[in-house]
């Protein structure tokens, strides 16, 4: 198909993680450490997809560094002729190991913070790691290594944007990305806690671009709009099997993360197959390729090349069906789940405890 | 040129924190020309080496505009 071309290769190297966020985004099944790919085997998979013409490698996680090999992978990735971002939480760097992974050629690095305030962002990270981040990113900067901040934005601490965004500044990010919760995974566990109100989004957006104007030329702010509040679904991940390939730790190829909520889909082992073919021929990727899937409202609607018919996953997470229109679309008959979903978690918010993915050890 | 950015193996686009630029026609020698030691006019007389047969006026005003919109989008900075 012409349209799709492999652009990114999106390398969730394990599940592993020192962190048990509350929003985590990772399947609610993680693979164990058993079933993790060798070196090898990820390094034959950054040369195929350097062959298809992908241009980007992000590694993430998990926590990819939690892999003793995350240097080697980024020097397979510039070998390969890829740009090399790695997605942390900064847990398992060391200085040494910072200046080892930008010798090896790491091009970008993007630094997870959960809050700025130690507390929040301790229970929100359901761990002690603020701290030691804020000693990551003085590393950081003793490099020439392009740095993005991402801080993840909810009902909790959406009204201390202003103040999150002062804090990535004294950072000294090139880059600040601000991350509504997206409700997959384990947000989704969590999500009448974490989503916002509508005056709390509205808010949000006349901050950010208030602070646009103040640090043009400084800092790059990326926001994308909660999708719970917007009119149409986000074109998530720019169209089904288009441009990006997500691998789990077990090799598992899938055309996003939260694919494997959809019953039915089989998902080709990229240490079995060539990328090629699971990239071209593969069920996994044909299955919501292109239009011919789609049905009403989507089907005849204007917008179709622009979203996509919007996220697989929450069409069937809400509407019960992963070919439907995506229910946040205001066009979506399912609309209404959506909106009973927002009304109760506005209704309940701090009324509901976190739910952890393992026991906050020494918060409590 | 920015740290986080620089020209793809084959030279067709720009790779940037987590996008591409796709770079057409004169746009590659200019981003080629960007050392970090050239000033704006001489990157300008790099490129009506390459293309001798442009308006000189022309090229100068477009090699600034561009220049300008990479700026802005945090591809390169002025030295």
């Amino acid at each position: 198909m012409s349209s799709s071309q492999l652009k990114a290769l999106i390398a969730e190297i394990t599940h592993r993680c020192p962190l048990h966020c509350v929003y985590c985004s990772n399947p609610l099944e993680m693979q164990r450490v058993e079933t993790e790919l060798s070196t090898a085997q990820w390094t034959r998979i950054i040369q195929e997809a350097a062959a298809l013409g992908c241009w980007h490698l992000h590694l993430t996680g998990g926590e990819p560094l939690a892999r003793q090999d995350t240097e080697q992978l980024v020097r397979a990735g510039r070998d390969a002729g890829l740009y090399v971002n790695l997605i942390t939480s900064g847990l398992g760097l060391t200085r040494e190991r910072l200046q080892n992974l930008v010798a090896a050629g790491l091009d970008h690095l993007q630094l997870s913070f959960q809050d700025s305030e130690e507390a929040e962002a301790n229970v929100f990270a359901g761990a002690k790691s603020h701290n030691y981040k804020l000693r990551v990113a003085e590393w950081i900067r003793e490099h020439r290594l392009a740095f993005t901040v991402n801080l993840v934005i909810h009902r909790e601490n959406v009204d201390r944007l202003e103040q999150l965004i002062v804090f990535a500044e004294r950072l000294r990010a090139d880059k600040l990305e601000i991350a509504n919760v997206q409700y997959y995974g384990w947000a989704f566990q969590n999500r009448a806690r974490l989503l916002p109100t509508l005056e709390q989004v509205r808010a949000s957006l006349t901050v950010i671009e208030d602070a646009r104007k103040r640090l043009a030329g400084k800092m790059r702010i990326e926001h994308v709009l909660p999708d719970y509040y917007a009119k149409y679904p986000k074109p998530c991940m720019g169209g089904w099997g288009r441009g990006l390939m997500l691998i789990d730790p077990a090799g598992r190829a899938m055309p996003c993360h939260a694919a494997a909520v959809i019953p039915g889909l089989v998902f080709p082992n990229a240490s079995d197959l060539s990328l090629r073919s699971i990239w071209e021929d593969s069920d996994a990727f044909q299955r919501f390729r292109g239009e011919a899937w789609m049905q009403e409202p989507c089907r005849s609607c204007e917008r179709r090349e622009i979203d996509f018919g919007g996220c697989r996953c929450q069409a069937l997470m809400i509407a019960g069906d992963a070919a439907a229109t995506d229910p946040v679309c205001s066009l979506s008959p399912a609309r209404k789940l959506v909106e009973e979903a927002i009304e109760m978690a506005v209704a309940t918010g701090k009324s509901n405890n976190w739910v952890y993915r393992i026991g906050p050890l020494g918060l409590y | 040129m920015k740290a986080g950015c620089r020209l793809s193996v084959a030279e067709d686009v720009l790779l940037i924190p987590e996008s591409v630029l796709r770079l057409q026609g004169p746009a590659r020698s200019i981003v080629k020309a960007c050392d970090g030691t050239r000033t704006m006019s001489q990157i300008v007389a790099v490129l009506l080496e390459a293309f001798p047969n442009a308006d000189a006026a022309k090229v100068s005003a477009e090699t600034a505009a561009f220049l300008g919109s990479l700026a802005e989008r945090g591809v390169i900075e002025f030295v």
